[in-house]
């Protein structure tokens, strides 16, 4: 079955529109994550970016990376409640345990760990809907005039890798039908054959890239081809999100104090800028478009 | 059914349980600034709880902020950190009169401790391990969550040594001459200085922690009192004596009683009470009136 965070081609405004529009604009819901630690914010970029997800089609992705953000939430709240023993309210008492030392379980510890599991769940949106909604091959091309080798590796990694995978799933398979009678296909004859195989094939890529001239040392003039009508959308978008969340941040309004003991202060101005993140996730929204 | 009673047996000896905890006594709460010369907020005895650190005491009792995840005291009721004129000026703890290998979050009370906080100019002392403004503590009850029995070293301080015993006695301290013991070093300066600690003072309040020095004279050893940016401030008379408290590595605390003669010792015995002591980092007697150093 594919994976939901697999790059599904679409003909959607956030699938067409250019690399560097659709990086900053998914990108800017990072940055907002990163930079604030109101749960009311980091709330509302979670559901900005899951909202993009939705109306770029790609609800599927977001919703499995919201799934796994939460999972990895869950497991930040359980060690820094076990880990951190500071803050005033002071719930649960376990005692001394090895090398954790004296355990109080606090409310602010919770508290702290859930909007470090929150900033990380955010993230987790932001990029699933990034990994379904953007060509990771125009990604590489846009970054090969300023990293060629990078790219290029980057790129044969992403082609290698699934390659290695279904070799696995295809000699797994040939075991099996050999019948039940046969000896069982250990996992160290497995990775041998892999491992010759995967030899075979890096030399006949590096002949192939040879023969293509990748070792002359051309200069890639760049993609320019690649622009939409979309992109100032998700370049306003991004960057009034981003401009937002930095003049919010000179004016203070991140307001979350877990220790000594919680402070949660919801001003007008964190008010603005978690409606700006959840207004930000419409910028993919076509009209008369059926989300996936 | 019985594994689980046995488990819920185990955990509440372990000292588990749900909330706070139960009292274990009180403490004291000390908030002051500049050496203890102005008090922040006034002093207040608290019911310490199972699960209190110096930190939740001071919460409970002061407004405060902290940085690095709550572990650091930034400000407290309003009076942050700062570098005023190239000095700096932070909060600083001691628990019985003794600085604390710790961070507030981390000290677990056990009761009965004396928590003062100061806010003080650290750039000519970066470290001051004891001081004796928690009289009687640490005699009274120990430190760092132990109790430890007091030694009187007499160290030809003659009667002065006897005042300095009673003096701890009726303080509720034991004495005993064992290896953990705070030693209480009598007697005059001439013969004191041989001992590794109270030679601390000669390397200065960056060494000692100590805001007093001995320096020689056509007359013998003088006591000089310093200033708080560590620079000579006065020159007392011979008659006068010195309490100061310092510490070498991780021992014991160690109090000095001193002097540069036989009568400025005594002097100094007779300062050994809480109210000629109380939030003071070391205290001279002039006159039989306390000077509170560092000299202001």
């Amino acid at each position: 079955m594919r994976s939901p965070f697999a790059y599904n081609p679409r003909s959607a405004p956030l699938q067409n529109a250019s690399t560097g529009a659709a990086v900053a604009y998914l990108g800017s819901f990072a940055i907002v994550a990163f930079l604030y630690s109101s749960p009311l914010v980091l709330a509302a970029v979670a559901a900005g970016a899951l909202l993009a997800g939705i109306t770029a089609g790609a609800g599927r992705a977001a919703f499995a990376g919201l799934r796994m953000g939460l999972g990895l939430a869950l497991l930040i709240v359980v060690v820094n409640a076990l880990v951190v023993d500071r803050g005033e309210t002071v719930l649960l008492r376990l005692g001394e345990a090895p090398l954790l030392g004296r355990v109080d379980v606090t409310a602010e510890a919770i508290a702290a760990g859930a909007v470090i599991g929150m900033r990380a769940a955010a993230v987790m949106v932001a990029f699933a809907v990034y990994s379904a909604c953007v060509d990771p091959d125009r990604v590489l091309r846009a970054l090969r005039p300023y990293a060629g080798r990078s790219a290029l590796t980057a790129a044969l990694i992403s082609r290698l890798v699934p390659v290695a995978a279904a070799d696995a799933a295809r000699l797994r398979e040939a075991g099996r039908l050999r019948g039940p009678a046969a000896e069982p296909l250990g996992r160290g004859a497995l990775a041998r054959r892999l491992l010759t195989g995967s030899l075979d094939r890096a030399v006949d890529v590096a002949a192939t890239l040879e023969l293509r001239g990748y070792g002359l040392g051309v200069r890639y003039e760049g993609d320019s081809r690649r622009t939409s009508r979309h992109d100032m959308r998700f370049i306003l978008a991004g960057g009034a999100l981003a401009a937002a969340a930095i003049a919010g941040r000179l004016l203070g309004a991140d307001v979350f104090h877990a220790y000594p003991s919680l402070e949660i202060v919801a001003e007008p101005g964190t008010l603005v800028i978690s409606a700006t993140a959840v207004a930000a996730g419409l910028a993919p929204w076509r009209k008369g478009a059926r989300g996936a | 059914m019985a594994v689980a009673i046995a488990l819920l047996m185990a955990l509440a000896t372990a000292g588990c349980g749900i909330g706070v905890g139960a009292e274990i006594g009180p403490v004291s709460l000390t908030v002051t600034r500049d050496y203890g010369s102005e008090p922040v907020a006034p002093a207040v005895r608290d019911g310490a709880r199972e699960s209190d650190t110096v930190m939740r005491v001071l919460d409970r009792n002061a407004t405060i902020e902290t940085r690095y995840g709550g572990g650091f005291v930034e400000s407290i009721d309003g009076l942050s950190e700062a570098v005023r004129d190239g000095r700096r000026y932070d909060w600083f703890f001691y628990v019985n009169g003794v600085e604390s290998p710790v961070g507030a979050a981390d000290f677990t009370l056990h009761g009965g401790e004396a928590i003062w906080w100061d806010y003080r100019d650290w750039s000519a002392a970066p470290r001051v391990p004891a001081v004796v403004g928690a009289w009687p503590q640490p005699f009274a009850s120990g430190y760092e969550g132990e109790e430890h029995p007091t030694w009187v070293e007499c160290e030809g301080g003659g009667g002065a040594c006897s005042t300095a015993r009673d003096r701890l006695l009726s303080a509720g301290a034991t004495i005993r001459d064992e290896g953990s013991a705070i030693p209480v070093l009598v007697g005059p300066w001439a013969r004191l200085r041989h001992d590794p600690a109270a030679a601390l003072l000669e390397g200065g309040p960056q060494e000692s922690g100590v805001f007093a020095e001995f320096a020689t004279s056509n007359r013998g050893w003088e006591l000089v009192g310093l200033g708080e940016d560590g620079d000579s401030a006065r020159r007392f008379d011979a008659a006068t004596g010195l309490v100061a408290a310092t510490r070498r590595y991780d021992g014991p605390p160690v109090w000095l009683v001193t002097g540069a003669t036989a009568g400025a010792v005594r002097s100094a015995a007779a300062l050994l009470d809480s109210a000629d002591l109380r939030d003071h980092y070391a205290v001279a007697t002039e006159g039989g009136e306390e000077v509170p150093l560092p000299l202001r």
